[in-house]
């Protein structure tokens, strides 16, 4: 066993050798957690599918009139830097929780951080939703629209989900400190949360910028 | 020593993914056309190709056998899902 320490166990960031057996036991809980995330990868990907095969119909206001290019920057900003403080947050627990113990108020302050800035990203979403409605762009009007709102929506969803897990783990390791449960359910939720931002690339691109072109 | 490579790394990644997201937003903020098109999807598959490497560690050397053919899979479903939804549709679309 001890061979394998020094290699990499699973996708994403390793623990590693100072880590002991929790880098180990890490293997195949983040393995699983890829086949989930791979898996609805492919959910998401049906999504994008459904939206391709819509047209914006003449009948209802489209792409130009119901998207704001300025909030679609403001909410990819919001996330991208989302994902880099959720990187922060894995490399301070990987760098300085090799032992057992207290968690550190930098690993607290970058996964706050990560969380609001989420909550940033949503605040813009849930405004551009409300406004799309009232703009004569609600997810009724068309089936363009339809898959419109479920795609956004969906991301949206996970959004609020990698927040409220985020949540729960710093509750977590302010009360039990960074034993190996925690560093586990961190390294799965960091992967839960770059993916989003990997959905939300090609959100940007195809369902917006593709649209506004 | 090790710990500041680390740190780099995200921060390389973050440069990178930044760099990819202006190009798109200001081309089609200024330019636009549907010539502009191609260039969004390049840039969208780079950024991609970017946050894989850089944020979600995955790489083809040094990774296990099953890590890399459970990615690949997934691309290779995604891409028969996704393509042939659009293939279908859309020649169904252009007999109308």
């Amino acid at each position: 066993m001890s061979a394998r320490t020094g290699q990499s166990l699973h996708p994403g960031l390793n623990l590693g050798e100072e880590h002991g057996d929790d880098h180990l036991e890490a293997e195949t809980s983040v393995f699983g957690f890829w086949v989930f995330m791979m898996s609805d990868l492919v959910t998401f990907g049906m999504f994008f599918a459904v939206f391709a095969t819509t047209v914006p119909l003449a009948c209802c206001p489209g792409p130009k009139e119901l998207f704001d290019l300025g909030s679609i920057a403001w909410q990819t900003a919001f996330l991208l830097l989302s994902s880099v403080t959720s990187g922060m947050a894995v490399l301070t627990m990987k760098q300085e929780h090799g032992g057992r113990g207290a968690c550190s108020k930098k690993l607290v302050f970058w996964l706050l951080v990560t969380a609001l800035l989420g909550c940033a990203f949503l605040y813009r979403e849930i405004s551009d939703f409300i406004s799309m409605a009232a703009a004569g762009g609600p997810p009724t009007r068309s089936g363009y629209l339809s898959a419109l709102w479920s795609l956004v929506g969906l991301h949206g969803l996970h959004v609020t989900g990698g927040i409220i897990w985020c949540l729960v783990i710093v509750a977590g390791v302010l009360v039990r400190g960074v034993d190996r449960r925690w560093k586990l359910t961190l390294l799965r939720w960091a992967v839960f949360w770059h993916f989003l931002d990997v959905v939300w690339i090609f959100i940007f691109t195809f369902v917006f910028l593709g649209g506004l072109l | 020593m090790e710990k500041s490579k680390e740190l780099y790394r995200y921060l390389t990644g973050f440069a990178l993914a930044a760099l990819l997201t202006i190009i798109p937003f200001t081309l089609v903020a200024t330019v636009g056309g549907a010539r502009s098109y191609i260039v969004l999807v390049l840039c969208a598959i780079l950024q991609v190709i970017v946050h894989l490497r850089f944020f979600l560690h995955v790489s083809f050397r040094g990774q296990q056998k099953e890590d890399l053919q459970l990615v690949l899979f997934t691309g290779f479903i995604l891409f028969l899902m996704v393509g042939g939804t659009i293939w279908v549709l859309g020649d169904l679309y252009t007999r109308m």
